[in-house]
């Protein structure tokens, strides 16, 4: 059953239940930002507005210019002192937004790419394992394969040549683990979490009831992914949207390895000789509460030099990149990612290492921006570079 | 729009898109934690006309140079937390929202002090401070939200003030604007009393220099009393542990946290005591000697396993409000000597309905916060008849020789009650040379005339209103 609408909530009812504590001032962008509209309890006080009449009309633009302004990090209905469901209302305003023709042309065109051809980049299907071609990965043997377990490899690494790297690490992971894995080729539809962060949920379960089909068709029961976003789909969205049907194991990246790395199904054999430290990605940690899988593996490299970042786990900073903003204010990205980047100065690492494609893309940008020498990559890959013998 | 042209079209030439007058910002600024019944429009003008954003000190200067010019009240604001409407303005005027205002951290080992800007919220200041092995000496409650210049600003105080004093005894130095647009230091114990609790009226404070401790831990006991009059003999005999912040709740709020929580605390008077703890055995003896100076006091101990993790709820008081549509609170400071016939009225007063929470603030002082939810929305009149409820038992405090927390708007007119009145008389002859035409956050601290009826305070009228409604 299409369960959708059980993620519908009565805004107004959320906001009336705002106790204006302000303890959601921790919010990244509104930290930038700094005026009272762009404050998740000011958002809630423009929802109360929007529902009175006599200031529907003046609202509109401002709530609608204060939602998206959200990365969608969580960390307000983190903090949140009388556990507001915030973040379904924020999905709801920009759905209301979308009711309204209020959405900008750039998000418009994202939305009607991931509607036509299934991906963010408006790229062929056809192109979507051009990746492995580029890394030298032959994957004939894989694609759409009966096996237990489906390795879903997202948008950013399929199609984005500076995240080809997660992808071929993950694989070469899973090869050297002997897992017996599928990937679903040209059948890999977009997860649907820019769809999903925009409220959009007939479009998004769509998406989700083809990807569902495709794995059944290949007697998949264990899916992983090495994206936040995609992770937080299967594991948070699906079950509501596909309801009792959905009845696939959802595992990141970091699970899976770390349970290999425990089977001793892969050695990390080489050290890493550089300083190391890890930021959270919002959507594994605020979203779906994983935090400890990769701090196990990191641990597990021989010698390891390992600094927490100050902020961490629950706490940890957004790197601005979430919630479509990389379209709606590129600029308010790198002022919320310059925040997360002295952190991670701070601790005088060498290597600074994610679990999102889009965390380390946006992190690499700012460390690029401040002319940084530190590394930024994704924990795959530095698994792959410490289970791989040395040449 | 309500500016005149000319004051706004000097604002939007000094300030670009970091002044805005639209109405949904004007709206979004007429409050803070308290949302006003709309029959207070009566009486407060609390609608600015426009909002700046201070980026840097700069802007304050133009802000008070375009004011004092079009004699338009000025209302600085940080978290607005407050709910003693300090931060809203009274006669409109333009509001200075000053969290945008860079930030600057700047830690002194030698000197075990901080130097920091005044929009720095609690928690960040206080991770700033632990990264480096500091800690605040104090903070309130608002950890979250409250910032380090609203609460001086405000004279506010909170948990560890009972071993290293409230905001005045921390704050060692503060940068201000002068309404007259001149930017001064001052360190003198005069002036910093003056400006500690001063809401803004007499300037804005942009930088404080505050003293900090090490960041030692903290180990926690609890203990219950049957009654207020026995807690008052229990609270006065831990006065000699060197206690680091002494936390009470009254049965009706213990109720309240246990059917919120897995908490199953007893429902008497609770009091949660922590202290600063180096090592082991000072923490032994430190059980020891809590554990004596209960019994010797008609407390009875309260075992580990029923206040786990307890501490971490010290910031969380309006987690109880979940759910709730509406509420209001007051907030009390009284010495501990008078404090069980003060909780008694009170809890007579609301039919024993009424949620409290108290904070040592000194080995004398007790801050009293107590407060009332209701599931729905309730009507204006019906807001309006609880608020004047709470002014009436407010006000009684002065008769146990307290006072109201603060002053803000609300409780304009009991400087003379909270600081005596010579400081008053120093106050005024202080405002009247540094804002002769009274822009800085008119209607706060001294009680401002009504402007319905002239010839009358707001705190004579708030007063008998009280009598006649509340
Ligand atoms: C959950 C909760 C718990 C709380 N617990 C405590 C507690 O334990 N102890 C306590 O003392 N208070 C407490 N408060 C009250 C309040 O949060 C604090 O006093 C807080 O520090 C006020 O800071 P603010 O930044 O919110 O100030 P605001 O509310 O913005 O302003 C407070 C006053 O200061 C003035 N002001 C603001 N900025 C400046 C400036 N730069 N220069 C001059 N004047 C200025 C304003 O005009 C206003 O009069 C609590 C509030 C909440 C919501
Ligand atoms: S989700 Fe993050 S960015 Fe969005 S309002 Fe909440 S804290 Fe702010
Ligand atoms: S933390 Fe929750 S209750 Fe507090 S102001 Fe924010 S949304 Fe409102």
């Amino acid at each position: 059953m299409n369960s959708a609408h059980l993620l519908k909530v009565d805004i107004l009812e959320i906001a009336q239940k705002c106790v204006y504590c302000g303890y959601c001032s921790v919010c990244p962008t509104f930290k930038e930002l700094n005026w009272e509209s762009n404050h998740p309890r000011g958002i809630l006080e423009q929802v109360k507005m929007y529902f009175n009449e006599k200031y529907t009309k003046d609202v509109s633009k401002s709530l609608f210019d204060a939602i998206f302004s959200c990365t969608m990090c969580k960390a307000c209905e983190n903090i949140c002192i009388v556990d507001l469901p915030l973040l379904q209302v924020w999905e709801q305003i920009r759905q209301e937004a979308f009711r309204r023709g209020r959405w900008s042309s750039d998000l418009l065109s994202i939305y009607d790419k991931v509607k036509a051809t299934h991906n963010i980049f408006g790229l062929p299907h056809n192109d979507r394992l051009d990746w492995a071609e580029l890394c030298g990965i032959n994957l004939s043997r894989r694609i759409k394969r009966k096996a237990p377990v489906a390795f879903f490899i997202g948008c950013q690494a399929s199609y984005s040549g500076k995240m080809a790297g997660i992808a071929e690490s993950m694989v070469k992971i899973l090869r050297k683990a002997r897992v017996n894995f599928t990937v679903l080729g040209d059948e890999e539809w977009c997860c649907g979490a820019p769809i999903f962060l925009g409220g959009g949920y007939t479009v998004g379960t769509s998406l989700a009831k083809h990807n569902y089909e495709e794995l059944k068709k290949l007697g998949v029961k264990k899916i992983v992914s090495t994206c936040a976003g995609c992770y937080r789909s299967f594991k948070i969205v699906y079950p509501k949207i596909l309801g009792d049907d959905w009845d696939i194991e959802v595992v990141h990246a970091s699970e899976l390895i770390d349970e290999l790395v425990d089977k001793k199904k892969i050695k990390l054999l080489n050290t890493i000789d550089e300083k190391i430290t890890y930021k959270d990605p919002c959507e594994l940690v605020r979203h779906c509460g994983l935090s400890e899988a990769p701090r196990s593996i990191i641990k597990k490299f021989p010698n390891v030099r390992y600094e927490e970042l100050p902020s961490n786990r629950e706490e940890a900073l957004c790197c601005g990149g979430g919630g479509l903003l990389k379209i709606n204010n590129p600029k308010l990205v790198s002022e919320v990612n310059t925040k997360l980047v002295s952190e991670i100065e701070y601790t005088e690492a060498d290597i600074v290492v994610s679990c999102c494609p889009l965390c380390v893309d946006t992190i690499q940008q700012g460390v690029k921006e401040k002319k940084l020498g530190i590394k930024v990559l994704d924990l795959v890959e530095l698994v792959k570079m410490s289970m791989e013998v040395k040449k | 729009m309500t500016l005149k042209t000319r004051a706004r079209s000097k604002f939007s030439r000094a300030f670009g898109n970091n002044f805005q007058d639209t109405l949904i910002i004007r709206l979004l600024y007429s409050r803070d934690i308290v949302a006003l019944p709309s029959i207070t429009k009566l009486v407060v003008s609390n609608i600015p006309d426009g909002v700046v954003l201070i980026k840097e000190i700069d802007d304050i200067v133009k802000v008070f140079q375009i004011a004092n010019d079009e004699k338009i009240p000025v209302i600085p604001r940080l978290g607005g937390t407050s709910g003693f409407g300090g931060c809203l303005p009274y006669k409109k005027g333009v509001v200075i929202d000053l969290k945008g205002l860079k930030q600057e951290f700047l830690i002194d080992p030698g000197d075990l002090s901080v130097t920091v800007s005044s929009p720095y919220v609690f928690s960040d200041l206080q991770r700033s401070l632990n990264m480096q092995g500091f800690s605040l000496c104090s903070y309130p409650s608002s950890l979250y939200s409250g910032t380090i210049g609203g609460w001086f600003a405000q004279d506010g105080s909170g948990i560890g003030a009972l071993k290293y004093g409230g905001s005045l005894d921390q704050v060692k130095e503060i940068e201000v604007v002068l309404p007259t647009g001149e930017i001064k230091n001052f360190s003198d114990e005069d002036k910093l009393s003056l400006f500690a609790g001063s809401q803004g009226t007499l300037g804005i404070i942009t930088k404080l220099k505050l003293s900090v401790k090490f960041n030692t831990p903290l180990s926690y006991k609890a203990c219950t009393y049957d009654s207020a009059k026995d807690l008052v003999v229990g609270l006065k005999s831990l006065n000699n542990l060197d206690i680091f912040s002494i936390w009470v709740m009254n049965p009706k709020q213990v109720a309240l946290l246990n059917s919120t929580s897995d908490y199953a605390l007893p429902e008497r008077y609770l009091v949660i005591v922590s202290k600063e703890v180096n090592y082991k055995e000072e923490e032994s003896e430190f059980y020891a000697n809590f554990n004596q100076t209960i019994r010797e006091n008609k407390g009875q101990i309260l075992d580990d396993r029923y206040i786990k993790d307890i501490w971490k709820h010290r910031f969380r008081t309006f987690s109880l409000l979940k759910n709730t549509k509406t509420f209001l609170f007051g907030e009390a400071i009284i010495p501990i000597d008078k404090s069980d016939q003060y909780i008694k009225k009170i809890e007579t007063f609301f039919n024993n309905q009424i949620q409290i929470e108290g904070t040592m603030i000194s080995p004398e002082k007790l801050s009293l916060l107590y407060f009332v939810k209701e599931k729905d929305e309730i009507s204006d009149i019906k807001t309006a008849m609880l608020f004047m409820k709470f002014y009436k038992i407010m006000k009684k405090v002065v008769k146990y020789k307290g006072h109201p927390y603060t002053t803000g708007l609300w409780f304009s007119g009991y400087y003379k009650h909270i600081y005596g009145n010579e400081q008053l008389l120093s106050y005024k002859a202080y405002k009247k040379s540094i804002d002769p035409k009274k822009i800085c956050n008119p209607g706060k601290v001294i009680s401002p005339r009504l402007k319905i009826f002239p010839l009358m305070k707001l705190k004579t009228a708030l007063k008998l209103a009280s009598e006649v409604i509340g």
